[in-house]
């Protein structure tokens, strides 16, 4: 078990740089996800931390030492890969052991870690097999397996589970958290699916194109996300993201008018809007709801696309004049069809305003002490 | 109005187009009507050996007839050249390359230079698919890694593979006789020259030696496809556990190359039992006898020789006949094999 630590740590390959200076810094016993969409460099940064990849500038820290220039086995980590890596001739049993034999380790030791092991992620009658006579969430505890038997300081996940199918995929999920609370060790935990990231994470690292977007607890980022980016990538159907331009203010309130002459008033915590600022009004597909016929404030009547029932919850797929799909999030079941007129009124102290940077203005009172 | 068309790029490539379509679509043409008379007669199951019916009448006249003329061939004798010249003589021409005394000893053997051109063949193919395979896989390993110009060395070891292997002994003969590169090199450092072909341990070892040399490069370019489709995250699982370098080849890179490894084995070993133009033209498979391989005694035997015994050349080409189709069981078997995993 231990603490890591990156401090602005840059990868470049060749001329192009893809890690912009990353700082962070990770506690004992922590389950870390880095999250971000595919290519924006989360694979480089758990390979520069667990060695397989050099670091082009900045520091790796292990325990507080800088692990620069440690080999990947020598830092004491172990990787959980994507496909699993898993030895194809050697039968399961082998694949566990074969890390552990590389440190002269006596086999009656072995043999315990490796029966414990198996039992803990239920593949004992599999020992003796060979990987492709196992089932994907079969190889995918082998290979889990094969990193709990090292005992090593941190556990590293790239992707684990984006080669199972949907289901398996929650269950797997639901182990890897049990796993955690069972082992203790730290983990950090690679994945662009933001629900994976929000159910695992202590801590969610979000990752743009290099750059940490923001770190955070997962209902932080939720509550209070620090730009767009964040806003539109964790939460899931996505937050709404609506532009308008500031129409005035007093005071603890701001008055939004959005593309298609909506006029919202927020109740709005700080700011440094002024009248004619251009925003983005930000509000989760929950914290809208359908209300009857006139004119309020905070409304806006719509035509519903397309109505999604579930059955124990309702998407409805909406349009307003200039403003682009909106997605509402019902409890229960609700009737309505394509080409209904409705009206929305959005909690405004749950909206989010972003300046025309991208960049938070604030949060409704609500989510602001979320 | 004239409908005008503008001879844009892309008007002119999809022109270029149909120009090149054209003659795909006559040949289709033609071959329209016997393929549809061709159904009406074998009807729909019997379409596909219609298919294979060229390439079976090129098999059958190149491969299978020669084949059933030579096995005739083997079981007559006399100087005749055309076979309703030629007595049957059974098996007599068989009987006549196995009489020996003693099955131990070679030169018991009446017809000891039919037993001699084995024992050398057996020599030389040991020799040289042993190391050929060696050589390959450490040339596969090195050109594998990450160094300086890999396309060009990668290129660099399979051009003798594209040599024809006349110019392959050619160049190597200009290299290696009595006035030739080597000596000329080892006279100016203040050796003596050395007569490569007139020792017969020293024919062998060049004979070997420009063998590996001109096939080696195929061989390594399987050996190479075999470890690309190797995962890197095999490896970098291994780097992760510390795993030592010689554990890594011997543990993971080795026996998930085996498959490879086997399929070579086999194909050098055909090739290597058939070789015989590039040792002639090297050696005349001399000095004496020291590098005349079993193809060369049968091209002596029925073609070269005062008296052509056509039936005993004819014989002994079905000897080895024999053993390449044994052999050609084998990377049969092996190459199904490999496909199951
Ligand atoms: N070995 C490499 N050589 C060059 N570019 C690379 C290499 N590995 C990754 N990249 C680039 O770095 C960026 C980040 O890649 P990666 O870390 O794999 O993204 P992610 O895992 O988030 O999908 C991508 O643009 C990718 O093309
Ligand atoms: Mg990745």
């Amino acid at each position: 078990m231990a603490d890591l630590e990156l401090k602005s740590v840059r990868k470049a390959f060749g001329e192009v740089e893809v890690i912009h200076g990353v700082s962070l810094r990770i506690a004992d016993g922590e389950f870390v996800v880095l999250v971000g969409p595919s290519g924006c460099g989360k694979s480089t940064l758990l390979r520069m931390i667990a060695g397989l990849e050099k670091v082009t500038e900045g520091d790796v820290l292990i325990d507080g030492d800088v692990v620069n220039d440690v080999t990947a086995a020598e830092r004491g980590l172990a990787m959980v890969f994507q496909s699993y890596a898993l030895y194809p001739h050697m039968s399961v049993y082998k694949n566990m052991a074969f890390g552990l034999e590389n440190t002269r380790m006596d086999r009656v030791e072995i043999d315990r870690r490796v029966n414990r092991a198996a039992e803990m992620l239920r593949i004992t009658p599999y020992l003796q097999r060979k990987p492709r006579a196992l089932s994907g969430g079969q190889r995918q505890r082998v290979a889990i397996g094969r990193a709990i038997v090292r005992d090593p300081k941190i556990f590293l996940f790239d992707e684990p589970l984006s080669n199972l199918d949907a289901e398996l995929r929650v269950t797997m999920r639901k182990e890897l958290a049990g796993l955690h609370a069972e082992l203790g060790g730290t983990m950090i935990y690679v994945t662009h699916d933001q629900i994976e990231a929000m159910t695992l994470a202590d801590t969610i690292v979000v990752l743009r194109d290099g750059y940490v977007e923001q770190i955070g607890r997962p209902l932080e980022l939720y509550n209070r996300p620090r730009n767009r980016f964040v806003a539109g990538f964790i939460g899931s159907p996505k937050m709404n993201l609506l532009d308008g331009h500031v129409a005035g203010s007093d005071g603890d309130t701001l008055t939004v008018m959005l593309a298609g002459e909506h006029t919202i008033p927020v109740p709005f915590a700080g700011g440094r809007a002024a009248p004619g600022d251009p925003v983005t009004l930000g509000i989760r597909p929950e914290h809208m709801s359908v209300v009857d016929g006139e004119d309020a404030p905070a409304t806006i009547p719509v035509k519903v696309d397309l109505n999604e029932q579930l059955g124990g919850e309702t998407y409805l797929y909406c349009t307003a004049a200039g403003l682009p799909q909106l997605t509402i999030h019902q409890p229960g079941q609700r009737r309505a069809q394509r080409g209904d007129a409705l009206r929305l009124a959005l909690e405004t102290d749950q909206a989010h305003l972003f300046d025309g940077s991208g960049d938070a203005l604030g949060h409704g009172r609500a989510a602001e002490h979320g | 109005m004239v409908d005008q068309t503008l001879d844009t790029p892309a008007t002119l490539k999809s022109r270029a187009a149909e120009w090149a379509a054209l003659p795909v679509r006559g040949v289709m043409r033609l071959l329209d009507w016997p393929m549809r008379l061709a159904q009406r007669i074998v009807g729909l199951g019997g379409m596909p050996y219609v298919f294979l019916l060229p390439n079976l009448i090129f098999f059958g006249t190149f491969v299978i007839t020669p084949l059933i003329i030579n096995f005739a061939f083997s079981l007559t004798g006399g100087p005749e050249l055309f076979i309703e010249d030629r007595p049957f003589v059974g098996g007599e021409q068989y009987g006549f390359l196995f009489d020996c005394e003693n099955a131990l000893n070679v030169s018991t053997c009446r017809e000891d230079r039919f037993w001699r051109g084995i024992y050398n063949t057996g020599t030389f193919v040991f020799f040289q698919v042993s190391l050929m395979i060696l050589f390959s896989l450490i040339t596969a390993l090195v050109l594998n890694m990450k160094i300086r110009a890999r396309g060009f060395f990668r290129s660099v070891f399979f051009f003798p593979v594209l040599l024809s292997p006349v110019v392959v002994a050619l160049i190597w003969k200009w290299i290696l006789l009595r006035d030739g590169l080597l000596n000329a090199f080892l006279t100016s450092i203040g050796l003596e020259k050395i007569l490569f072909f007139v020792d017969p341990t020293w024919a062998m070892f060049w004979a070997v030696f420009v063998s590996i040399w001109a096939h080696m490069g195929f061989y390594t370019l399987i050996i190479l496809a075999g470890l690309q489709a190797i995962p890197q995250d095999l490896y970098e699982a291994a780097q992760m556990d510390g795993t030592p370098r010689m554990r890594v080849f011997w543990r993971i890179t080795l026996p998930l190359l085996w498959p490879n490894l086997l399929v070579v084995l086999v194909l050098s070993l055909i090739k290597g039992v058939q070789t015989f133009d590039e040792v002639y033209v090297l050696t005349g498979g001399g000095p004496g006898t020291a590098t005349q391989f079993i193809v060369q005694y049968i091209y002596n035997t029925g073609f070269s020789n005062q008296v052509q015994n056509f039936g005993l050349a004819a014989a002994a080409s079905m000897v080895l006949g024999t053993v390449l189709l044994v052999l050609t069981v084998i990377q049969l078997v092996v190459a199904r094999r490999k496909g199951g995993i």
